[in-house]
């Protein structure tokens, strides 16, 4: 049975009424808790993993994967609305999308990321249908040498995000760094940096940085400037949907997303974070209005949620091909698979294509009724603005302090959270840009332990790093992105004096 | 649509419990879960809180989660705050032996009550197929010769996984401090880079290379159980392969220091019945765990002598000077 | 952004952020200092914080220079009170969850104060809708998804 037919075949079976109703579900829940920061899906999967323990396995695997790609839209909702990115992978969303949000273009911001986010699952699905075994095969052969080289070129990429000066924009950084730090090293199981108190030893979680630095620090910028310079949050400006001017800006993007997001999410160690990052700032670059990037430019939305939704269908790459779990929500799914006595990997095309090629199909299915639930949704959230201010913001802390809670229900996690508002606060009032520190903080610890990983293997030796194409042509591309901007400069210089 | 899957659930639940006439139909737990919400940990916490209520053995169980560290958190809050308190449980297991030495946790094991162990689960020692290492005594051999170039993957510094490839080296008479042992975070991160041929071998619990295994990806070193697993009867032992060693990842439950005597008999009683019942009989068949029941004064002594042996194996590796 | 070279005197913001790095630096240094256990192969848990130490150290330098050469963008007045009522709220906040007041008391706590902070003379009523708020989001976290958040003496009554 060729793939198209067996995609067909699963198509029969994802379109059953009962299996309609387990997406549908499964959407529905997936929206919910992606919009609440700190529940991810993993979390709701494996909370409704011994409820579902009776259920037919094919129902509901189709209600988790619904709420996999759902907990990936919701995401983005709470990131561009009120600027507290819910997870990692909605951060790069949240840089943009909340600029827009505030001058009254929330609606295009939401309509982007939800179709952004249909147009990317639905290429990386069939790219998950057609390319997996061959996909696979390359993503295996990704050694920490590589992985290495794509974090540095991550890395470098960053400085998109450093506003005008890279002085602040650097400290920022190295700031996000020295965070990362904290906690139990990976590869000795010592501990670094935490001063003797326990709770520190598991480091300073993503989501209460973002949180406080972005949520909680603008709360105390916009009130500490109330009387000089009120805020207005204007929750319609133009039209509520997206622009001719809008989708010419956006189809680009979201297919650059997708060409980042589902390759690398399909790399074992790739993540959902890498791809958003290099979306960004490839858009950046790209962008025609450039002036607008950093004051709510479509681009810098549109892109990082195709990669983001496409990072979420690579990680099903591994999963089903392999039986390796590259993500948490894939652990759980994992967890799922064999609560059923099913051990996904090559046997289980072979032994039940009708459950396998059904989950692909509804995966499809899962799209089309997230794009189909989230469009008109959109005008109910962005109402959400106009309610009164001091509520508003009263509102946007108790869903940080809930968020934090839920993660973590201690009193140094909310102390953390507490510091981090207060520094985000700060930052802002000295023209520090925010997000390298997060970026920062993703970005170190993974690099770090990659490069650490590749030396134990050439027993210390370096020249690992240059001896390995991959890594070698990784590397190549982070320093010229390094110098090219210099060199740049330097000519124009030089023309400039010549003229 | 959920809500209604839930209140059917509960439905069922009360149903059950009407049903039977167990003795501890009134009693009411919580069961803390040192760990997040979706790991190991909480999925046996949750599990027991699924068989006690559907078997009528607790009239209602609250799992609580208080992660990080290795458990090493959550066993502070438990000892400092549960002392005395005859309605709670803490699940626990082997990897929380090695993280309270590797944290240097202000508490230990010794502070609380142990009650059973509950499950095992034996780990596996395995090669990529295509590796010119066919056995234990090929594999023992390489490491003798040069425990650098034989690079492990597994799961976490100071894990039970990491401590496996201590004791391999130890028991075929190489240097254990010497060994090439990379941590992954996660099983998949592991198993890649052994499918990628990134490391000589691999070390994990027996259900997470599993369908590697029977698809014929990795091939089968040794199990660290003293006998064949029932699930892969072709997998020979470690033992059967010359190297005298055993390990096993354990799970166990314990209860506040400072318990009455009639109080900790409720609780042993109630998880012994519990790991004894039909419900937890599917549960465990759903999730892959072996039944390990242990209980009373073999249990404490098992607990004495686990820690002992880690202690010994952390040090001689150097994590704990 | 300020680009007045001649001020003479040194710009006191940047001087704190290139003393907070200089500390920074320092505190890493001494903690990869103290690690005792090192990695048997390739480079142990002490390198990388060197490698932070000294990029943290020469970003201090860079901010002693520039606290000289016209200093860091200078922020407009700060409104106070506002401050003030937003910080009580987030002690308030831990207060609450430490000393075991529970989780619905202290989302009433933030929200009251905040909403004070932002210019709103009611904070009785504030506090009640925080109440009413932190009681749907305890109940749905422990109905729905089966999470337990901090508990205090009205959660016990549920």
């Amino acid at each position: 049975m060729d793939t198209f037919n067996a995609l067909m075949h699963g198509f029969t079976v994802a379109l059953e009424p009962t299996k309609l109703l387990f997406a549908l579900v499964g959407v529905f829940l997936g929206t919910a808790v992606g919009v609440l920061p700190g529940i991810g899906p993993a979390l709701t999967v494996a909370l409704l993993l011994p409820v579902t323990f009776k259920l037919d396995p094919a129902g509901s695997l189709i209600m988790f994967a619904g709420i996999y790609y759902g907990g990936m839209y919701g995401g983005s909702t709470t990131a561009i609305l009120i600027n507290a990115p819910g997870e990692s992978a909605s951060l790069a969303t949240a840089l943009e999308g909340s600029k827009m949000a505030k001058a009254g273009r929330g609606g295009p911001a939401l309509a982007t990321s939800a179709i952004g986010s249909f147009v990317a699952g639905t290429i990386a699905t069939l790219g998950l249908a057609f390319l997996a075994p061959w996909l696979v095969e390359i993503a295996v052969k990704f050694g920490p040498w590589d992985y290495f080289g794509l974090m540095i070129l991550a890395f470098v990429t960053v400085s998109a995000t450093f506003g005008d000066s890279p002085l602040r924009g650097l400290t920022s950084l190295a700031a996000g760094v020295t965070l990362g730090l904290i906690g139990i090293d990976r590869l000795t199981g010592q501990a670094r940096l935490t001063f003797g108190v326990p709770e520190l030893l598991d480091g300073v979680e993503v989501t209460t940085l973002a949180v406080g630095l972005f949520a909680v620090g603008e709360a105390l910028y916009v009130a500490s400037k109330r009387f000089r310079d009120p805020e207005e949050i204007v929750p319609i400006k133009g039209s509520l949907w997206m622009t001719k001017e809008d989708w010419k800006r956006s189809w680009a993007p979201w297919l650059r997303g997708t060409a980042f997001g589902f390759p690398i999410g399909a790399l074992p160690a790739g993540g959902a974070e890498v791809p958003t990052f290099l979306s960004y700032s490839t858009e950046r670059k790209l962008c025609k209005y450039p002036g607008e990037f950093g004051n709510g430019a479509i681009e810098g939305v549109a892109g990082p949620e195709a990669a983001n939704n496409a990072s979420a269908a690579g990680t099903l790459v591994p999963l089903l091909t392999l039986g390796l779990p590259t993500s948490a929500t894939a652990a759980i799914m994992l967890a799922g698979f064999q609560q059923y006595g099913l051990n996904p990997g090559p046997l289980l095309f072979a032994e039940r294509p009708d459950l396998v090629w059904g989950l692909i199909a509804s995966l499809f299915i899962a799209n089309t009724m997230l794009v189909i639930i989230n469009l008109p949704l959109i005008g109910l959230w962005v109402r959400l603005l106009a309610i009164p201010q001091p509520w508003l913001y009263a509102g946007i802390l108790v869903f940080a302090a809930m968020g934090t809670l839920a993660v973590k229900a201690s009193v140094v996690e909310l102390s953390m959270l507490f510091v981090f508002g207060f520094l985000g606060f700060l930052m802002r009032r000295y023209d520090y840009p925010v997000a390298p520190m997060v970026v920062g903080l993703i970005l170190g610890p993974m690099a770090e332990a990659q490069l650490r990983r590749a030396l134990q293997i050439s027993l210390g030796d370096p020249m690992i790093l240059l001896e390995n194409p991959g890594s070698a042509i990784l590397l190549g591309l982070a320093f010229i992105g390094l110098v090219a901007p210099f060199v740049m400069s330097g000519l124009n210089r030089f023309k400039a004096s010549e003229d | 649509m959920l809500r209604s899957i839930l209140k059917r659930s509960t439905v069922t639940a009360v149903a059950l419990a009407g049903l039977s006439t167990a003795a501890f139909a009134q009693l009411e737990l919580k069961i803390m879960a040192p760990a997040a919400p979706g790991g190991g940990w909480d999925g046996t916490a949750r599990s027991m809180q699924q068989a006690m209520m559907a078997s009528g053995i607790a009239k209602s169980v609250q799992v609580t989660n208080v992660n990080g560290a290795g458990g090493t958190i959550g066993l502070a809050q438990f000892v400092n705050g549960s002392k005395g308190d005859g309605s709670q449980l803490m699940v626990n297991g082997f990897v929380m032996v090695g993280a309270i030495l590797l944290n240097k946790s202000p508490v230990n094991l010794s502070q609380v009550t142990p009650i059973a162990r509950i499950t095992a689960e034996a780990e596996v020692i395995v090669v990529p197929t295509d590796s010119p290492i066919k056995n234990a005594k090929d594999l023992a051999d390489r490491v003798k010769a040069d425990p650098a170039k034989v690079t492990w993957a597994g799961g976490s510094a100071g894990g039970v996984d990491h401590i496996m490839a201590a004791l391999f080296a130890g028991a075929v008479g190489a240097d254990a401090t010497k060994i090439n042992y990379i941590p992954f975070s996660g099983g998949g991160e592991a198993l890649a880079a052994m499918l990628g041929g990134r490391v000589t071998a691999g070390i994990s619990g027996y259900g997470e290379f599993e369908g590697q295994i029977k698809a014929g990806k990795l091939r089968v070193i040794g199990v660290s159980s003293g006998t064949r697993l029932p699930n892969a009867p072709d997998a020979p032992t470690l033992k059967e392969g010359g190297v005298n060693l055993e390990v096993l990842n354990w799970r166990s439950v314990v209860a506040p220091a400072g318990i009455t005597p009639e109080q900790r008999k409720v609780l042993s009683d109630a998880v012994e019945k519990m790991t004894k019942s039909k419900e937890w009989a599917e549960i465990l068949k759903a999730r892959g765990w072996d039944d390990a029941y242990l209980g009373g004064a073999a249990f404490e002594t098992f607990l004495k002598d686990e820690d002992a042996r880690v202690s010994k194996v952390l040090k001689d590796v150097g994590l704990v000077k | 952004m300020n680009q007045d070279v001649t001020t003479g005197r040194a710009d006191r913001p940047a001087l704190v952020v290139a003393l907070l790095l200089l500390v920074a630096a320092a505190v890493v240094a001494r903690d990869a200092y103290s690690q005792t256990i090192t990695s048997n192969y390739g480079i142990g848990p002490n390198a990388m914080p060197y490698v932070v130490s000294v990029v943290l150290g020469v970003l201090g330098l860079a901010h002693l220079f520039v606290a000289f050469r016209g200093g860091l963008p200078k922020p407009e007045a700060v409104d106070r009170n506002a401050i003030l009522w937003l910080t009580g709220g987030l002690i308030g906040l831990i207060a609450c969850i430490g000393l075991g007041g529970g989780f619905i008391i202290a989302t009433a706590i933030v929200f009251s104060f905040t909403a004070r902070s932002f210019g709103r003379q009611a904070l009785a009523i504030d506090f009640g809708i925080g109440i009413v708020l932190g009681l749907a989001i305890f109940l749905m976290f422990s109905k729905l998804l089966q999470l337990t958040l901090p508990s205090g003496p009205l959660e016990h009554l549920l």
